[in-house]
């Protein structure tokens, strides 16, 4: 599974793009049920968020979700630290 | 029509999620706006205030998790406490208050005493400050990039501006509505720390998040309204991009239309405006886009000619022909015209 995720806006402003490729990870399927869940909760379009709040496009597999500061569900919040931390 | 009605849709959000996924264009549009104006509708859902008719401060620790508020840490007149994050926040909340009080007679961010709360420690190595519509919530920053949000003292008083904006102007959070939002935070955010230290328009650093930098990171702050642009220039965190003209408008579908890149345009207008009439910067420069901010004459997708004209009649209604034309002045440095 290939997930990307690209953060913007935030009081900087600046854009962070990160991709996770799970096919070589121990913790797939975790990572796998993570990805599910967000883009499950996740809006079809994006969000305005609030004033200076980063706003989050994730992609898995070809699909894109939306989400924004600081209504991210917990899986969100999990996968995006994961793939802005451990991505590439 | 109220903004209250105009801001409510007839089609249904599945419905156009529907749409949107068939590859609907403007349905796709129509979601877009349909969830900024859910967003706020909830963002303007705020509780009365209460009848107390002074400065009310609420500091909670949210301990690095996500709950807002977090644990009640510090109240109005309560002692300091052993956690320099949490009395920052505390004192950087009485400055901007402050500010807003003695020089525009506003009382609070909404001009009826709202209490101003903020979060502090929230989330883990969390690299930013944001308004929630009804609080400022403040990361301590990763410590690589960034350090403790609350360091600033123009960025809390950037955070509480975008409250006034929601309540007076209430510009759109997108394209250049949204950079003027941004801006107009940068502008009171550095104008608290001005008045706070004293400082006239030539002696002031008119930067925005000095000392927010770790160690090592190559630059001076978040933005410089004196000379946008040349804020940072480091390996990890890039290369400052905001243009000081409108030769340098920035196109992009990032960060709801670059609102914090273009905002670099009406920071450096009021930076050359503020410098040109001399003094404290708060007093005529600030006074003046206050009363275009608060006068109820700025639409809510107001572009920045909009906002430029507002600004001249607001300097010709408080002032004179003479600070009218300075104010044209400041904005066509930019290129942009305040007489179209």
């Amino acid at each position: 599974m290939r997930i990307q995720v690209t953060r913007t806006g935030g009081l900087a402003g600046r854009v962070q793009r990160a991709e996770l490729d799970t096919s070589e990870r121990r913790d797939a399927p975790h990572v796998h049920a993570l990805a599910r869940e967000a883009v499950a909760g996740g809006l079809r379009a994006p969000s305005y968020g609030v004033p200076d709040g980063f706003h989050y496009e994730i992609t898995v597999d070809g699909r894109t979700v939306y989400c924004a500061d600081p209504k991210l569900t917990d899986s969100q919040q999990e996968l995006v630290s994961l793939v802005l931390r451990e991505g590439e | 029509m109220t903004a209250a009605a105009r801001r409510c849709t007839i089609v249904p959000p599945f419905v156009l999620d529907r749409l949107a996924e068939q590859g609907h264009e403007a349905a796709r549009t129509s979601l877009a706006l349909d969830t900024l104006h859910r967003e706020s509708r909830l963002a303007t859902a705020l509780p009365p205030p209460p009848p107390a008719h002074h400065l009310t401060r609420t500091i909670g620790d949210a301990r690095h998790g996500r709950r807002l508020p977090g644990r009640t840490v510090r109240a109005e007149g309560g002692p300091a406490t052993a956690d320099a994050t949490v009395n920052r926040a505390y004192d950087g909340l009485g400055a901007t208050f402050e500010l807003f009080e003695q020089v525009y007679g506003r009382h609070s961010i909404d001009g009826a005493w709202l209490p101003l709360d903020a979060t502090v420690h929230y989330g883990v190595d969390y690299d930013n400050a944001f308004w929630d519509g009804s609080r400022m919530v403040f990361g301590d920053g990763d410590g690589e990039i960034f350090v403790d949000f609350t360091s600033c003292l123009d960025v809390i008083g950037h955070e509480l501006a975008h409250g006034v904006t929601q309540y007076t102007a209430g510009l759109d959070y997108q394209g250049q509505s949204g950079a003027l939002n941004e801006s107009l935070s940068d502008v009171f955010g550095s104008l608290v720390k001005q008045y706070a230290l004293g400082q006239s328009s030539d002696r002031a650093d008119w930067l925005i998040g000095a000392g927010l930098l770790a160690p090592g990171v190559h630059g001076v702050a978040l933005r410089s309204m004196k000379d946008p642009g040349t804020a940072y220039d480091d390996e990890r965190l890039g290369k400052d991009p905001q243009p000081a003209h409108m030769d340098g408008y920035v196109d992009t579908a990032d960060d709801n239309g670059g609102v914090h890149i273009n905002s670099g345009i009406p920071n450096h207008a009021f930076y050359l405006l503020a410098t040109a009439l001399g003094g404290p910067a708060w007093e005529r420069a600030g006074q003046v886009w206050y009363d275009t901010v608060t006068g109820g004459h700025l639409a809510h997708d107001a572009g920045f000619a909009d906002f430029a004209r507002a600004t001249a009649a607001a300097a010709l209604a408080r002032y004179d022909r003479t600070a009218a034309d300075t104010v044209t002045a400041a904005w066509s440095q930019v290129g942009i015209s305040a007489t179209g």
